[in-house]
């Protein structure tokens, strides 16, 4: 499971958690997730997002 | 990027805010081969400001954490970082600058990205240090001090800095007032029926409000114990925090003969009125062409559409469409995303029940979608996107329909 950053907002995608609130259940992989879905906090396009490591 | 840069072309960008932090990242990503740099007063490499008055002043963030890129990325991209400093002067001719401990440093395009920073009020009692303004690390840690249970805290300004503050100050159990001269909490920003929502959100957690209220004066000796307001209450306070607009930081800009009216005057480009010099974020007045006039935001997304602008410049690509402006915030469990400027002359109609704490509210002029604001509702927020965008023709009524597919309305 990896994590992917919002370079808008810096909000967290974490693939172990997924997105509920819009429909995106745990354990989904960031390219499987559709290309309309936006970023639950600021509502960037998903192509704003890049890997993340801690 | 491994292999070193060549001195030629030289960038240097002076502000390391989004703006300019987004800038050196999306020109080394369009395969800018040239020199570098980045200048910025403040010691960090740049980070994520919005999140100063919600998770990061709650203690849900670390100060790590809000960086926008990892500390080692400037070192791989080959990108020079000048921190903790200050530029003094632009010789726009001469193509150099000149830093406050007197050296210059040559370039052969120059981005500002100084950002804006906080207004002050002219009313006695400003100066105290529990008078607090938010816009950077700095002032946030300061804050971070101040805010404590029970500490009585009084805001001045009804605006996004105001209310993002009022949530935060009362998760962390103090007790908060917030005072707005304008008749309406976020007349500038907000439609009528966001604000009357918002309000009665704060309401129930417990802030109070005085609208149509001026400030006299901020009483106390040595720091701020009470605030006296304009129909005489005075309002004690541990605390006194200052939302009231920020005014763009174009003072290098004005000095070096650039065109300024309450920003640097720059093109769709981003292009200042001297033709190597690029103003880009806060600071950057600009056209927007559904507007058709120039305008200044102060927004992280318009921030990030402009240093893709200029890099697209002068990287020579092909630049992206211009986007809507949009902008984002949250509150309590509240997120609020709004595309579009507010429109005096636009019908509003409402789509879902307030009450659900789940709608969305767009504004729509001569059948043409000009904003739309959306509580808890990203899909009427990303159908407003499209709709801003493309400006396919739609009726209020197929809007405020709940029953009527988005999608297929955005389509």
């Amino acid at each position: 499971m990896r994590k992917w950053q919002c370079t808008t907002c810096g909000d967290i995608y974490d693939e172990a958690i997924g997105d509920p609130d819009s429909g995106i259940a745990p354990g989904t992989r960031f390219e499987d997730i559709p290309d309309d879905w936006m970023c639950p906090t600021c509502g960037s396009t998903k192509d704003s997002f890049e890997p993340y490591t801690e | 990027m491994s292999e070193t840069p060549i001195a030629k072309p030289h960038v240097l960008v002076i502000g390391a805010g989004h703006a300019g932090g987004a800038l050196v990242g999306q020109l080394r990503q369009f395969g800018f081969a040239g020199r570098i740099t980045l200048v910025g007063d403040e010691p960090h490499t740049p980070y994520h400001r919005p999140p100063l008055s919600k998770a990061w002043l709650k203690g849900e963030t670390t100060t790590e954490k809000l960086a926008l890129k990892p500390g080692s990325f400037y070192e791989e991209q080959h990108i020079g970082l000048r921190l903790g400093e200050r530029v003094q002067a632009i010789e726009p001719d001469a193509h150099r600058v000149r830093f406050d401990d007197g050296t210059t440093l040559d370039y052969d395009w120059l981005v500002l990205a100084t950002g804006a920073r906080a207004r002050q009020l002219p009313i006695p009692g400003v100066g105290h240090s529990n008078v607090l303004s938010l816009r950077n690390l700095a002032d946030a840690e300061r804050l971070r001090n101040a805010l404590k249970v029970d500490r009585k805290v009084v805001i001045i300004g009804g605006g996004y800095i105001g209310l993002e503050c009022a949530a935060t100050a009362r998760a962390l159990g103090a007790e908060v007032t917030v005072v707005e001269h304008a008749p309406r909490l976020l007349a500038r920003v907000a439609s009528a029926s966001i604000a009357t929502f918002l309000q009665s959100e704060h309401e129930a957690q417990g802030v109070q409000f005085r609208l149509n209220t001026g400030i006299d004066a901020i009483e106390g000796e040595h720091a701020a114990t009470a605030v006296r307001l304009s129909d005489g209450t005075r309002l004690p306070c541990d605390l006194v925090i200052l939302g009231v607009g920020a005014e763009p930081a174009a003072e290098l800009a004005l000095a070096a003969g650039l065109a300024c009216d309450d920003g640097v005057t720059v093109d769709a480009d981003c292009r200042s009125s001297h033709p190597d010099i690029f103003a880009i974020g806060d600071m950057a007045k600009r056209p927007i062409p559904i507007y058709g006039r120039p305008i200044r935001l102060e927004s992280v997304p318009g921030a990030g559409e402009q240093a893709r602008r200029v890099a697209a410049v002068l990287c020579g690509r092909e630049p992206s469409a211009p986007e809507v402006p949009w902008f984002w915030s949250d509150q309590y469990d509240l997120k609020l995303q709004i595309v579009g400027l507010i429109d005096t002359d636009a019908t509003s109609v409402v789509r879902g029940d307030p009450a659900s704490r789940s709608f969305a509210v767009f504004h729509v002029k001569d059948t043409r979608v000009v904003c739309v604001e959306a509580i808890n509702s990203p899909p009427a927020f990303m159908a407003g996107k499209k709709l801003a965008a493309s400006g396919k023709p739609v009726t209020p009524s197929e809007l405020a329909d709940s029953s009527a597919d988005l999608k297929t309305i955005a389509a």
